[in-house]
């Protein structure tokens, strides 16, 4: 019966074709730092899932986020793991994406016909940070309070317009309940939104192109 | 680029593709190890490492240092040392926006930048030497991030080394480079030494910087730490006017507010129609035409956020029907037949509770701070006779038993304590035990003084 199943959905869905195009393919002699692409996509799935089960029970409200926290670090059945999974899972992913990076370089894997996939990349990183920057205010404790506060003052410090990306960024001239929900707005929604879009063409690109080959002499 | 590289390149590509591997299984199988080791780890930093308990957040605590994330570290460090920089350094925007525009402009168009077709490590020298540079400052920035710029005694050495180390050799290698960037072997040793004297110079700052001792944070984290604090705070600042049950309503023995009618803080009038940010509010800003000073530090007051939430919590479990009390920790631990109590321990909790509201700086009280375990024995107007080991007449004993101290006319000079409500049997008793044995300090000597 399995075997019916499995070919009418097979002519439908086309298991054998994904198979051959996906996952049968040719690469070049992979060694250990070619895993660090994928890692970071491990780790933004990973991230994605926690953060959703951090959001059940977080209120973004400058009146609320801490208590929220204490009581998902507290109250909520293994609700430490999630968060401490989230916490590192931050930082061992700017981490990786950084080496990934590093790695990219050191090989000039970005040469052609991998230049945009590069570009795609670079977009990559720094969405990476932006979820940095934005999850890094969400516990409404003191750290992420003025580590905000310095971090978008810096951003104020471009010429002409700094004044209005600073307004932008916290929502008026000071760090406010609006800033905490803009802030949360962007984590969860905005910046992953793009950050998927351009995880999705540069997974296309490496699929299209394979991976690149560790440079000999000759290359 | 032209049509022959673009094939040859292609060609050796399909070469290396025929000597490779399938993606499935071979190369997945390495992706599939790796992501399950960063699980693994993940699920240990989670378990053992933990995250950092932290106070709430509080604008108006302005000694706070602001610090970045750790991965903006080295750019807060950099900017700190730029600012360094004679003439330059006052021009703020060229550290926070030109610099980093470039390096990221740089590192995004480099696919076009650098046009040659050549992959192999010893063809691309100065991109190489460039990033090794730059990573290398990028590492020691952040980890030299904690060290002052000028240190505690103005010496500016510290931040001389880091500025050479952290914007002048990179900055030189960088111009050496460029300089010579068709000698391989210049270039070579131009990187090497730039990365090798970094390293050095950090190394040489980190190993001067004084050891600074880290600064552990005390945060009530469970609701029965949370009420216990609020308790302790709550004995400390309210109970001079509003009474240790929050039942006062005419204030009784307070400079300045004797007979002071108030509505007693422990009523349902207060409780249900008072939310918790409004108490806190309250708590925060006081109400200073009648007579409560602010408490918050957003008004001058001496109170974070933190611990003004602690006292609304206090308040709310102790005295609001509403709210279920957890079972909270004894103040002290029972004694047995014979035990000697030490301050540490025992002396310490209650003095927090029930003492230290009046007898710390600023209060009438004669002088007698309880604040340490050196102001307990030696400070006060009747030093010698507040506290005397083994003797029952000590000033301490005599007032907690309801004995004012009177002087040769009949006169009262203190009062009896707390002037309220006398303390319980069992605390009174805690202090004849330790005045009478001497008065130890820590659970250690006091354990040497114990009869079993």
């Amino acid at each position: 019966m399995w075997n019916n199943i499995y070919a009418w959905l097979d002519e439908r869905l086309g298991f054998n074709d994904l198979y051959t195009n996906l996952l049968d393919r040719p690469e070049p002699k992979t060694s250990w730092w070619n895993t660090l692409g994928s890692a970071s996509l491990f780790l933004f799935i990973l991230q994605g899932l926690t953060g959703i089960f951090l959001t059940v029970y977080y209120t973004p409200s400058p009146d609320h986020a801490y208590d929220s926290i204490t009581y998902i670090m507290e109250g909520v059945a293994f609700g430490w793991l999630i968060r401490g999974i989230h916490h590192w899972g931050a930082t061992l992913m700017v981490l990786v994406v950084f080496i990934h990076m590093l790695r990219v370089f050191f090989t000039a894997s970005f040469k052609y016909p991998r230049e945009l996939t590069w570009l795609i990349g670079i977009g990559l990183f720094l969405t990476t940070l932006g979820m940095g920057f934005t999850g890094y205010l969400l516990p409404w404790n003191q750290k992420a309070y003025w580590a905000t506060t310095v971090g978008t003052q810096i951003a104020g410090t471009v010429p002409f317009i700094g004044e209005f990306i600073l307004k932008v960024l916290r929502g008026g001239p000071e760090l406010s309940a609006l800033t905490l929900q803009r802030f949360f707005a962007a984590h969860i929604w905005i910046i992953p939104a793009i950050l998927a879009a351009l995880i999705g063409i540069h997974l296309y690109l490496i699929i299209k192109h394979g991976e690149s080959h560790f440079p000999e002499k000759e290359d | 680029m032209n049509d022959e590289t673009k094939k040859q390149i292609n060609e050796r590509y399909e070469r290396k593709l025929e000597k490779g591997e399938r993606f499935w299984p071979d190369t997945i199988f390495k992706d599939v190890v790796m992501s399950l080791g960063i699980f693994v780890l993940l699920l240990l930093l989670a378990t053992f490492v933990g995250i950092p308990a932290e106070a709430k957040a509080d604008p108006s605590d302005t000694s706070y240092i602001p610090r970045p994330e750790w991965y903006f570290l080295f750019l807060f460090k950099f900017l700190a040392l730029y600012g360094q920089l004679p003439l330059i350094g006052k021009i703020e925007w060229l550290a926070t926006v030109l610099v980093p525009t470039i390096a990221l402009g740089v590192l995004t168009l480099i696919p076009f930048i650098e046009k040659s077709p050549h992959r192999h490590y010893g063809k691309r020298i100065l991109p190489i030497s460039i990033m090794i540079v730059m990573v290398v400052g990028i590492v020691l920035l952040t980890l030299t991030s904690e060290v002052p710029t000028v240190a505690e005694d103005g010496s500016t050495l510290l931040g001389t080394l880091q500025t050479i180390s952290g914007i002048v050799i990179p900055t030189i290698a960088y111009l050496l480079l460029f300089a010579f960037k068709n000698n391989t072997r210049f270039m070579l040793w131009t990187t090497g030494l730039a990365a090798v004297s970094m390293i050095f110079l950090s190394g040489t700052v980190l190993a001067l910087t004084p050891e600074k001792e880290a600064e552990e944070v005390e945060v009530a984290t469970t609701l029965t730490e949370q009420i216990t604090a609020g308790q302790d705070l709550y004995s400390i600042h309210c109970t001079e006017c509003h009474g240790d049950d929050g039942s006062v309503a005419i204030i009784e023995g307070v400079e300045g507010l004797e007979g002071e009618k108030i509505t007693p803080i422990n009523s349902r009038d207060v409780l249900y129609t008072i939310t918790d940010a409004s108490m806190v509010e309250l708590i925060s800003y006081g109400r200073p035409n009648a007579g409560m000073p602010p408490y918050g530090k957003t008004y001058g007051g001496e109170l974070s956020k933190s611990e003004i939430d602690y006292i609304t919590i206090f308040m709310r479990y102790s005295w609001d029907d509403r709210f279920e009390a957890p079972v909270l920790p004894e103040l002290f631990p029972p004694l047995a037949d014979g035990e000697v109590p030490s301050y540490d321990v025992h002396i310490q909790p209650i003095v927090k509770r029930y003492c230290i509201s009046c007898h710390r700086p600023g209060k009438d009280n004669n002088n007698y701070l309880m604040t340490t375990y050196e102001e307990i024995l030696t400070t006060g107007d009747h030093a010698e006779f507040n506290v005397i080991a083994g003797n029952e007449t000590s000033y301490l004993l005599q007032t907690i038993q309801g004995q004012p101290i009177l002087d040769e006319n009949g006169e009262e000079i203190i009062s009896i304590m707390p002037p309220s409500r006398l303390l319980n049997e069992n605390v009174v008793d805690v202090f004849m035990r330790w005045i009478m044995n001497g008065m130890p300090q820590t659970a250690a000597d006091a354990a040497a003084l114990s009869t079993p």
